[in-house]
């Protein structure tokens, strides 16, 4: 009888607990799921939105003891929907037709840059420890306890009560008033909601500011909830919405509010009952400790992979998207080749005397960065295979890279391994994850591989590192994960610079294999599946199994640049080189670059690098002037910039999916045949304008 | 006659609403059979059955003795059924012979990730030398390099028919292969399709709303409507059946 009682007891504690931060997961999730329903944005930019308003209140509040109300009145209401409606006018707007993945890497890039930008453009720096306060005078501080069990602190009390207002009023906007109305046939197709005269830009418009709010909203009230303002937290948010949104399939708003309920009230109840059970059974006991932050992506995958209706979903189709142009094609395929073998070789020399002068007289500054670019350029290769190449968006590749980097520590560490030899088993490895995860996502499309992707990322992240027999536990956690330098028969690559060579050898290889398959039978029906996938499978390609493909080679190769990079490292150190929103930047900087070449993978990783050192520090800026000081206070420029300028790059992947470089070569090539074309002794033009090559008459 | 395609009692349902209704569809070898019905009789239904893009709720799909019924789309496909589409399914970023070229690989299964690496996945003289013979039969020689974006409708949909045409197929579908395309582009189309089966031998099924171009290419005709097959036989016949007009007309008595 006192058993069931006290079982009772804790249930109702439990879902109390639960409550305050559910309501609020559910407000994130209610303006997640606007953004996606009126625009078809998967707006993964969404916690940066609400990591703005968070940062501004606590700046305005904390910092210069400006009141509760007007703090929260401009953070909140005034910033939170401008910024909204600056999103959708700038960018957006101009993007409502584009393939619905190419919208999701632009938000991939928002998430990057926003959060940097608003630090910079503040002046604002986290500082461990200091807990936001909440929208209440002490409302960490003042508890409630209405039923004698579970004390609500003031801040979630308010917290619940904000939201769920905000969500009744939601709820009555979209059901009684016009605009409402307007934003549902938004959903179904913009040009035709246009064809019958209603502004879509406006509406779309609104619905931005609107679902603004809602993140300004849901940023302020969860901030008491963390103990430093910090932009992963509140990406990690976003995916906790995206998952609770999951399980309203994305576009029911009231099934979203439940999902978020839920998901808050799970948690709770696995916080207090799993410690029970691990009593007496101890296998349970990592999982107890490791499973609770991570139950949203579990049920994010879950939702991803079992509901069928998702399976099946294909990306948000406006009935009208037939008439768009086909995408952009590889500037490669109109460049004589003559130009390319010039550019080829000229590219060679020059790195040449790069490698031969930073050899001979480089210090270990640049020598340690350029052996990081050669590492991150192995691992952006992996990108080019799953991206460029199968046009799927990976979110986990730095799982992939972890996984190789930890196979290596772990495998040199207890089994004395040979440092090579367990950097290729770690690679094998990756390459089998990346085989095995593939196979539930295999019937998933577009923006769903990336969302699986993700939350399988973030899984690793927050149950499989920490334990032992991954990333090495506590043990790890005191001594770190050291990683030797190779040692191959009389060479020792202990020396920074002959593990420069090495590095760059298994640069060269990898390069070459990839451009093998891009050339050969896997890339070619990479491409014609991701040119069409009902036409390949019409000719007899499994896309199952030509996924599988794609994710095993990809795998492996991070996995290879990842145990290359905690070599050259000498430590693991996960967090600062894996850890999801790290990865995220990778995948964006490789699409802004040029997501299809080697070249674009390359010089990925020199822009990772050196961009930095050569860039922002003034370096090249002293090259050219003599002194980086020519312009006083200028330099050195905050590294923030970095990402700030790279994801806000990503913005023309809608418009440039092949990437800035191609981009940039395609327009070279059209302009030397225009050029050509007026020279007089040019060859009768082809019927299309501006043609790449000039062809040769057809012999009929 | 033995027959390619033999399919027996395909039903299908979409919750509820019946959409093919205990269908029978047999095509011989070699043969030309058209299928008819009017918007919404279920012949894109009957086609994705046949294909695999749709699950059966009953009956089974036999190609050549060989039962298809579980196989997937692409299973089906190596098994020797080819399509076209109705809106035109292409791979940007690749030249014509490129498609007649992955088409060639896949038939022939040998996509090893090895090989690719060694440099064998490169296109070989004997394959090409195969591509160019099909490109030459469909009149395509002169655009074999030719990026795809820069073809009219109809040359894209010849460039389906060769790619189609590599994997050999017993059974060639096609799915409204005269929208988009004028009278003289659905004449020539016809008339090199023709051309193409007299060299390889397969067996095509045409779904088609222009009456002309099945009366005028067909053989023989199957007449669907509300899910099930109400007429069959000689082409001339069916157009001519009180079916056909019953289908496409309605019953004039009773609505006049």
């Amino acid at each position: 009888m006192t058993l069931a009682t006290s079982v009772a007891t804790d249930l109702f504690t439990a879902v109390l607990q639960g409550t305050p931060p559910g309501t609020v997961y559910a407000l994130i999730a209610l303006g997640f799921v606007l953004t996606y329903k009126t625009s078809g944005v998967f707006n993964l930019a969404f916690g940066a939105q609400a990591y703005v308003s968070a940062v501004l209140y606590f700046k305005l509040h904390t910092e210069w003891g400006w009141g509760i109300l007007p703090s929260a009145v401009l953070a909140v209401l005034v910033v939170s929907p401008l910024l909204g409606l600056a999103l959708e006018r700038l960018i957006f707007r101009h993007l409502r037709t584009a393939p619905a993945l190419a919208k999701l890497v632009v938000t991939i890039g928002l998430a990057v840059a926003l959060p940097q930008l608003c630090d910079l453009l503040f002046d604002f720096e986290a500082v461990a420890g200091v807990t936001p306060e909440g929208i209440v005078p002490d409302g960490a501080d003042v508890f409630y306890d209405p039923f004698g069990v579970y004390a609500f602190s003031r801040n979630e009390l308010v917290a619940m009560v904000i939201a769920v207002v905000a969500m009744a009023g939601l709820g009555v906007l979209f059901r009684f008033t016009g605009i409402g109305l307007q934003m549902r046939a938004v959903v179904e197709s913009p040009r035709m909601t246009e064809l019958n005269g209603i502004a879509a830009e406006r509406v779309s418009a609104f619905a931005w500011a609107l679902s603004s709010l809602f993140a300004g909203l849901a940023g302020v009230l969860i901030a008491p909830r963390f103990n430093t303002l910090a932009a992963n937290d509140f990406f990690n948010l976003v995916v906790v919405a995206v998952a609770a949104a999951a399980v309203g399939r994305l576009v029911s708003l009231p099934r979203a509010l439940a999902g978020g309920l839920g998901l808050g009230i799970g948690i709770a109840l696995l916080t207090t009952f799993l410690p029970r059970w691990s009593d007496d059974h101890t296998w349970l006991q990592p999982l107890q400790d490791n499973l609770t932050p991570a139950i949203p992506f579990v049920v994010l995958f879950g939702v991803l992979v079992f509901v069928p209706s998702i399976r099946r979903a294909r990306e948000a189709g406006d009935p009208l998207s037939g008439v768009d142009p086909p995408p952009a094609s590889l500037a490669s395929g109109g460049r004589d080749a003559r130009r390319t073998m010039v550019t080829r070789i000229l590219g060679t020399v020059a790195l040449l005397a790069a490698g031969y002068v930073l050899l001979s007289q480089g210090d270990d500054v640049w020598v340690f960065l350029v052996t990081q670019g050669v590492a991150m350029s192995v691992i952006y290769l992996s990108i080019t295979v799953v991206t460029g190449f199968a046009g799927q968006i990976s979110l986990c590749q730095g799982t992939f890279a972890a996984i190789g980097a930890f196979a290596v520590f772990q495998l040199v560490d207890r089994y004395d391994m040979s440092v090579i030899v367990a950097a290729v088993v770690g690679a094998v490895i990756a390459a089998a994850v990346g085989a095995i995860l593939s196979l539930p996502i295999r019937r998933l499309s577009g923006i769903w591989v990336a969302i699986a992707t993700l939350a399988f990322a973030f899984f690793f992240d927050a149950v499989m590192v920490k334990f032992s027999w991954v990333g090495g536990g506590e043990t790890a956690m005191l001594q770190g994960t050291d990683v030797p330098r190779p040692v191959i028969g009389p060479w020792d690559f202990g020396d920074d610079k002959a593990f420069l060579v090495l590095a760059v050898i298994v640069l060269a290889l990898v390069s070459v294999a990839v451009v093998q398959i891009r050339e050969g039978t896997v890339g070619r029906t990479l491409r014609a599946l991701r040119g069409s996938e009902v036409a390949a499978q019409s000719i007899g390609i499994s896309p199952a199994r030509a996924r599988l493909t794609a994710f095993a080679i990809s795998g492996f190769i991070a996995g290879l640049g990842g145990a290359l990079l905690a070599m050259h490292q000498e430590t693991v150190n996960y967090g600062n080189n894996f850890a999801p929103f790290t990865a995220l930047f990778w995948v964006v900087l490789v699409v802004t670059l040029g997501s299809r070449t080697v070249e674009g993978a390359v010089t990925a990783g020199a822009a990772f690098a050196l961009f930095d050192t050569l860039i922002l520090k003034g370096t090249v800026f002293g090259w050219l002037f003599r002194s980086p000081d020519r312009i006083p206070g200028l330099f050195p420029i905050s590294p923030k910039w970095r990402f700030v300028l790279f994801g806000l790059g990503a913005l023309q992947f809608a418009r440039h999916p092949e990437g800035l470089l191609e981009a940039r070569k395609k327009k070279a090539a059209a302009r030397a045949d225009r050029r050509a074309q007026r020279a007089p002794e040019a060859p009768p033009p082809p019927r299309e304008p501006s043609p790449p090559v000039p062809q040769e008459e057809p012999v009929a | 006659m033995t027959s390619v395609l033999c399919a027996r009692k395909v039903t299908k349902r979409f919750s509820g609403i019946v959409a093919l209704d205990r269908v029978d569809i047999e095509v011989g070898e070699g043969e030309r059979v058209g299928l008819i019905g009017p918007n919404g009789a279920g012949k894109t239904t009957l086609f994705n059955c046949l294909l695999g893009v749709l699950r059966t709720d009953g009956g089974s799909v036999e190609l050549r003795g060989e039962d298809l019924t579980r196989m997937p789309v692409h299973r089906r496909a190596r098994q020797g059924i080819g399509r076209t589409f109705q809106r035109i399914e292409l791979f940007p970023d690749s030249t014509v012979r490129e498609h007649l070229l992955i088409a060639e690989r896949v038939r022939h299964g040998d996509g090893r990730l090895w090989k690719d690496l060694i440099g064998l996945g490169r296109p070989r003289r004997d394959e090409l030398a195969r591509c160019d013979e099909v490109l030459e039969l469909l009149g395509l020689a002169s655009l074999a390099d030719e990026p795809i974006e820069r073809l009219s409708l109809g040359k894209g949909r010849l460039v389906e028919v060769g790619r189609a045409l590599m994997t050999d197929p017993a059974l060639l579908l096609l799915d409204e292969p005269s929208s988009g395309l004028d009278r003289g582009e659905t004449a020539a189309l016809a008339e090199t399709l023709r051309q193409a089966q007299a060299d390889h031998g397969f067996a095509i099924l045409l779904v088609e709303h222009d009456v002309e171009l099945v009366a005028d290419f067909t053989t023989r005709s199957y007449l669907l409507d509300f899910g099930r097959m109400i007429a069959e036989g000689p082409t001339a016949e069916v157009m001519g059946s009180e079916a056909m007009r019953l289908a496409y007309l309605g019953d004039l008595e009773v609505a006049g």
